[in-house]
């Protein structure tokens, strides 16, 4: 749409309602100001960004980091929408998300220059983004089961899909709807099952055996439910979840990591183009050793500064990364809509 | 219908034309719903290389998994319509003929429901119907009616049922607001000239109230047209347009589909809208 | 006799009703006092605790007073411009007046996750960007047709001689419209306006796609909130919606009388 068609648009709708437009104005100045828009998951995600990121990051630059709260698909819809002038400033992504996000470029490469922590990242971590953006945080999916109807629970995928094929516990798997099923469930128990990115099939006949003792969970805490609620005993979710629930009180969960490894589920941190080069400040504080500690600690998920130190608490609890299996994003990504759209057809749900 | 309302109000009506009141509203959807589809919908034409391209339509439209998608989506929404229609329509004479000053309780509990975020409704009827819930434990353990737990969650009756859950006050309000202002002295009369109740509901009461059913109908059979988070939510098998749409938006990406599947999904609306509306007309006036 | 039976099982079928209507928010309540540190039914204990954590959390009270702002700005827009169009469409015959309002009903059938993602690229381009204003445009698409269909729904009830009559009266148009029309429609417009506010209330596909530290409504902060937590604090939340809802019901009643809302005065 051309530059005149957007004047006499604006001039029709000043005349609809003079009034509606007054909004245009405060978020103009955002750029190139000392004030920043960084991006979390709300509730304790929230408090432990603004505790182990936020608050050293204001206290070196003197500057204002404000939290927009929300979800990757909604953040990258924004900067889409708006690449010029980005709503935010710091990006936090699922890696598939952050890979669309580097593919369209529609963010910055990360140096060593800009970030000087990014040296203590693993480069693996940096290059599965493009170079552009690095994982922060993970954590790994798994089976995840109710310890007094579980008493011994299984300790590898293939186990796990023969019991449950056979009836002995009802299981919930992440369905269609969640946004990294494809990655966490297809993709992770494909390979673990003797297939791969190129080759689902195993996946799949895997759910066929399984189908009459299934349930699914559209959100992480739809399958706390089933859980606690005795729809499913047992299941495929995150570690760093489980010991959450498990801290707050439900202590009857538990978590095995397979024996084939569980998939890493990063989580990326990203700077749109055009954002405020203080963001560059900020994510140098998210990859900072003792920062990302503390955020462990809070979140019980591993996080990827090779000096960080975890706690004894957290230590048994935490799988270092390299013992996961590591999504191959790249690969995933061209094959990933011909997994939905089979899924469709013949799960259904 | 046209002779008694022709002639009087005429002078006083026509010093501005009725019409333009409709303009305001039509302005304000053409600029803010029309303009952003048409833009959004260029996506679905729109090849992943360029140029045009009507294969994603052709897809829907030959695709048997996808031509069963949109009849499951259209039956989902006309069996929901039907039994809200059902359920409602007691409930909202009981409202405006029952109630008496109990009234403003039974609005209230029709509007409660609807307060509740849908993620904690939605763990509402978990808690019930669940493998080891309230409901199977009681059927089971307590009165020992069943052998084994009934697999009530996950199932499309569930799902049903929380959608009706959501639309069933919609409905009732809908009926009642058309349905209070019938006058109570036509029942009356056709009591009086020897009608009995059942006749007197059916040939006076419930023609008088068609245009509350109509409302009601449009409203629901709309909104389960376009709803998604329910069936996201309680899941059942049900595979629906709005449910391929979301998927689109947040596994796949493919906003070129999405934007295919929502103009399919808008015609099938607006074509059963116009044949209610019709419907409606002919049947109220 | 036989009239006794028939009210005595429709009065039983609006229990049913209503139990079926009340069981899950009931379990909804409970929850909300337990005194356990995860989500989980029947509860083990009793406590307040996660009503205090509602206000301990900031952006819940941040939210709340948007969302508020937003659900009454789009119904009072929405009456703005959909009264008018209601008492010419309610009225006119023809194919024209039946296709204006089958477009004016249509945004009820687009899945709002549509309307939020294609009018945020859309706004963006006009400049409105992610801001209250494109908040409120947003939610009154999808607000207005609920006022339109319920007002028309009751406004095509009324008979036409009551106006007839104050115009023969004397009366000008627009004292037809505010001492006759007006309190004739007055329902139509409490159901609707009730509506648009539950409908702008819980939206959550399309306030998604605008959310900002500065914009976020409370189910955009509540689905946030869970992605990583799910600790009875949503639970508390929904119970004090549901207590807020009473006791704005019981000032309504007390001012105006909550029957009114369907029946006209």
């Amino acid at each position: 749409m051309t530059t005149i068609m957007r004047r006499t648009f604006l001039g029709g709708s000043a005349m609809l309602g003079a009034g509606l437009l007054t909004g245009i104005g405060p978020r103009l100045a955002n750029a190139q100001t000392g004030e920043i828009t960084v991006t979390a998951f709300g509730g304790v995600w929230e408090e432990a960004v603004r505790k182990c990121f936020v608050a050293p990051f204001e206290a070196k630059t003197k500057a204002k980091a404000n939290v927009s709260l929300g979800g990757p698909p909604q953040w990258l819809a924004q900067v889409e929408a708006e690449p010029a002038k980005p709503p935010v400033d710091v990006l936090i992504m699922t890696p598939d998300l952050a890979l669309t996000a580097a593919k369209a470029d529609l963010v910055d490469d990360f140096t060593v220059e800009k970030l000087p922590n990014l040296a203590k990242i693993p480069q693996q971590l940096t290059d599965s983004v493009k170079g552009k953006g690095t994982l922060f945080d993970y954590g790994v999916s798994g089976i995840t089961y109710n310890k007094d109807r579980v008493k011994n629970p299984p300790k590898s995928f293939a186990e796990f899909v023969d019991r449950v094929a056979s009836g002995e516990f009802v299981a919930s798997v992440p369905s269609i709807s969640y946004a990294v099923t494809p990655i966490m469930l297809i993709w992770s128990m494909a390979q673990a099952l003797g297939g791969g990115a190129n080759n689902v099939d195993p996946f799949f006949k895997a759910m066929e055996k399984m189908k009459d003792n299934l349930v699914f969970w559209a959100g992480p805490n739809d399958f706390f439910n089933h859980l606690s609620s005795g729809e499913a005993d047992i299941g495929i979710y995150f570690d760093g979840r489980t010991w959450n629930h498990f801290d707050s009180g439900a202590t009857w969960i538990d978590f095995i990591n397979p024996a084939e490894g569980g998939a890493l589920n990063g989580v990326a941190v990203q700077k749109p183009k055009n954002a405020n080069p203080l963001a560059w400040q900020y994510i140098n504080e998210v990859l900072d050793a003792k920062n990302q500690e503390q955020f462990a600690e809070i979140m019980n998920y591993g996080v990827t500064n090779v000096d960080v130190v975890y706690s004894d608490k957290l230590k048994p609890r935490i799988t270092p990364w390299q013992q996961t299996q590591f999504p191959p994003y790249e690969e995933i990504a061209p094959v990933r809509n011909e997994w939905v759209d089979r899924w469709n057809r013949e799960i259904g749900r | 219908m046209q002779a008694p309302d022709q002639p009087a109000a005429k002078p006083a009506a026509s010093v501005i034309k009725p019409w333009l009141l409709t303009v305001p509203a039509i302005l304000f959807l053409a600029a803010f719903f029309v303009l952003p589809l048409i833009d959004n919908g260029m996506r679905s034409i729109v090849g992943e290389t360029g140029g045009l391209t009507a294969g994603r339509y052709l897809t829907l439209l030959t695709d048997s998994f996808y031509l069963r998608v949109t009849v499951a989506t259209v039956l989902l929404s006309a069996g929901v319509t039907l039994i809200c229609v059902v359920i409602g329509y007691p409930v909202a004479y009981f409202l405006v003929r029952k109630a008496g000053r109990w009234a403003g309780l039974v609005i209230f509990l029709l509007i409660a429901p609807l307060l509740t975020s849908i993620i904690m409704r939605t763990f509402g009827w978990q808690v019930l119907f669940a493998r080891r819930g309230l409901v199977n434990n009681f059927l089971v353990d307590q009165f020992g009616v069943l052998s084994a737990p009934l697999r009530l969650a996950n199932s499309p009756e569930i799902a049903i049922a929380a959608l009706v859950h959501v639309l069933v006050p919609f409905m009732v309000l809908a009926i009642a607001t058309v349905l209070q202002s019938v006058d109570t002295r036509l029942e009356e009369s056709a009591k009086i000239l020897g009608a009995g109740r059942w006749r007197t509901f059916w040939e006076v009461t419930l023609p008088l109230s068609l245009d509350g059913i109509g409302t009601g109908a449009i409203l629901v059979f709309m909104i389960a047209n376009g709803s998604f988070v329910t069936l996201v939510m309680l899941g059942g098998g049900l595979q629906t347009l709005p449910l391929m749409i979301y998927q689109q938006f947040n596994t796949t990406r493919d906003f070129g589909m999405a934007s295919a599947m929502s103009t399919i999904l808008l015609v099938i609306a607006v074509f059963c809208l116009f044949l209610q509306l019709r419907l409606v007309r002919r049947r109220g006036a | 006799m036989r009239r006794d039976w028939i009210n005595i099982a429709l009065a039983a079928f609006v229990v049913l009703f209503f139990i079926f209507m009340l069981a899950p928010i009931l379990v909804v309540v409970v929850v909300s006092f337990t005194a356990a540190g995860y989500v989980a039914f029947p509860i083990p204990g009793w406590s307040l605790k996660w009503f205090g954590n509602i206000f301990a959390y900031q952006p819940f009270i941040d939210a709340l007073l948007v969302s508020f702002q937003v659900a009454i700005g789009a119904t009072l827009l929405s009456c703005a411009i959909g009264i008018p169009a209601c008492l010419f469409l309610a009225r006119a015959r023809g194919a024209w007046a039946g296709a204006i309002m089958t477009f004016l009903l249509s945004p009820l059938s687009m899945p709002m996750i549509v309307i939020g993602f294609a009018s945020l690229f859309f706004l963006s381009w006009l400049g409105i960007g992610i801001s209250f204003t494109a908040l409120l445009i947003t939610h009154t698409v999808v607000c207005l047709p609920y006022v339109i269909r319920t007002v028309a729904g009751v406004y095509a009830g009324v008979p036409r001689s009551y106006e007839e009559a104050a115009a023969i009266l004397g009366a000008n148009p627009a004292k037809v419209f505010w001492h006759v029309t007006l309190p004739l429609i007055r329902p139509g417009i409490m159901a609707g306006s009730l509506f648009s506010f539950l409908t702008s209330f819980d939206n959550l596909p399309i306030s998604y796609f605008f959310g900002s530290s500065s914009t976020n409504t409370l189910p955009v902060v509540m689905l946030s909130y869970l992605e990583h937590q799910f600790d009875p604090t949503i639970a508390a939340l929904s119970t004090l919606q549901l207590a807020m809802a009473v006791v704005a019901l019981i000032v309504v009643d007390r001012i105006y009388g909550i029957d009114k809302m369907t029946v006209a005065g």
